[in-house]
């Protein structure tokens, strides 16, 4: 999963994927920025059926490749 | 380099009419010299930054060199007019009104934005409600880019907002810029017919942080004011004379049906208190010092050099010329 969420931010934002690391602060280094989260919103709801609610709307979650891959997991085990 | 203590004060001008003659100075030079112009034309709202623009023109070229531009369609607030017309007045510049609502219908301006506002709330209905976009208060402190939300007040005076997914955000944001851009072609047009220059209004602020768009209100030969804060555009407004019924307006986008403050849509702070922490960030000023100078916590002034430093970088593309060094 870490790799297809990689992938998904490197297409999006031109960027080699080398760079983006799984602890790597995606809108810190300004790889993203609010058009990528919004965009990472949608890809997340399309790719995995996961609807980011507006409390799930914090860095934890979505600062870097780990965090959403944890997030993701997080939510998918709320609803099985 | 010497840096003086960090105050509450430090960002007023120390000698306001020695700023105003050397913006005016430049001014002069810039158009009559490297632009070749004749004058100036400025878009003016009845807001406090084109006011204060105007004035400026004023001294640098002249009243009978400078033409006043009104700009109005059918969502803007009604004592915008009447405002812009007292300062033409006082200024004894030349006035025109363009109402440029009908080049809008003809861009379908409208009906593309309300269309995209409808897929997110089916109810709405453009000819009672009004609608505006807004970034909620409880994303201020978050370290995310902010979202943006859509919120319809009914005609009943009830209001609904929903987050924007990513298309119908942008949909409406390219509907809502063709009116910049049909003033940006307007003023260009009295511009060219006469042989001046289109005289920008955005302050540093807007162009720092990107809160103007490309080819629209930044869309100009210059932008005298583009270097001070809001709070010294305020202090220039004074020593200017602009009408003081100006000076007390809030300022606002007078973009969307609905009336909306630029602190709202935009900069989520006063500009009172941007201006001081923007100098700090810019100036290097550790955010304990700055901290320390406003009585807040060191890591709310480090949250906002953060949310600076990520608003100029992520804005960069607006400030860029065309690339054509292939």
């Amino acid at each position: 999963m870490e790799n297809k969420i990689r992938q998904f931010i490197a297409e999006a934002t031109f960027t080699d994927p080398e760079i983006i690391k799984n602890d790597t602060l995606i809108f810190d280094e300004g790889i993203f920025d609010s058009m990528g989260l919004l965009n990472l919103i949608n890809y997340l709801d399309t790719e995995f059926g996961i609807a980011a609610e507006d409390s799930d709307l914090k860095e934890e979650n979505f600062g870097s490749v780990e965090r959403i891959t944890a997030f993701i997991e997080r939510k998918k085990a709320v609803v099985k | 380099m010497f840096k003086p203590k960090y105050t509450k004060e430090i960002i007023k001008l120390e000698n306001v009419q020695g700023t105003i003659d050397s913006i005016v100075s430049k001014l002069k030079e810039d158009v009559g010299k490297k632009l070749r112009r004749r004058g100036g034309v400025v878009g003016i709202s009845g807001g406090i930054d084109s006011s204060v623009t105007l004035a400026i023109a004023v001294k640098a070229f002249g009243a009978n060199n400078v033409l006043g531009v009104m700009l109005p369609e059918k969502d803007s607030s009604d004592d915008s007019k009447e405002l812009a017309l007292k300062l033409a007045n006082k200024f004894g510049i030349e006035v025109i009104e363009e109402n440029i609502s009908g080049a809008l219908n003809g861009f379908a301006c409208y009906a593309r934005r309300d269309e995209a506002v409808k897929r997110v709330i089916p109810e709405y209905d453009p000819q009672k409600d009004k609608m505006k976009i807004v970034i909620p208060e409880k994303f201020l402190n978050s370290n995310l880019p902010p979202v943006f939300y859509v919120t319809v007040i009914f005609e009943d005076g009830t209001e609904r907002s929903e987050r924007l997914p990513m298309d119908e955000y942008l949909q409406i944001v390219a509907a809502s810029n063709f009116k910049q851009r049909s003033r940006m072609s307007m003023l260009y047009y009295h511009a060219e017919a006469k042989h001046y220059a289109v005289i920008g209004t955005p302050n540093k602020h807007e162009v720092m942080q990107g809160f103007f768009v490309k080819y629209g209100d930044g869309g100009a030969d210059v932008m005298p004011i583009g270097n001070l804060y809001k709070s010294q555009v305020y202090e220039l407004a004074k020593a200017l004379g602009v009408p003081q019924e100006i000076i007390d307006r809030t300022p606002t986008t007078d973009t969307y049906t609905a009336e909306q403050t630029q602190e709202e849509f935009f900069y989520q702070m006063p500009f009172e208190m941007m201006d001081l922490l923007w100098y700090g960030w810019e100036n290097g000023y550790l955010a304990e010092e700055v901290a320390n100078g406003l009585n807040k916590e060191i890591g709310e002034v480090e949250k906002v050099y953060k949310n600076f430093e990520r608003k100029k970088k992520t804005t960069e593309y607006l400030r860029m010329p065309p690339i054509h060094n292939y």
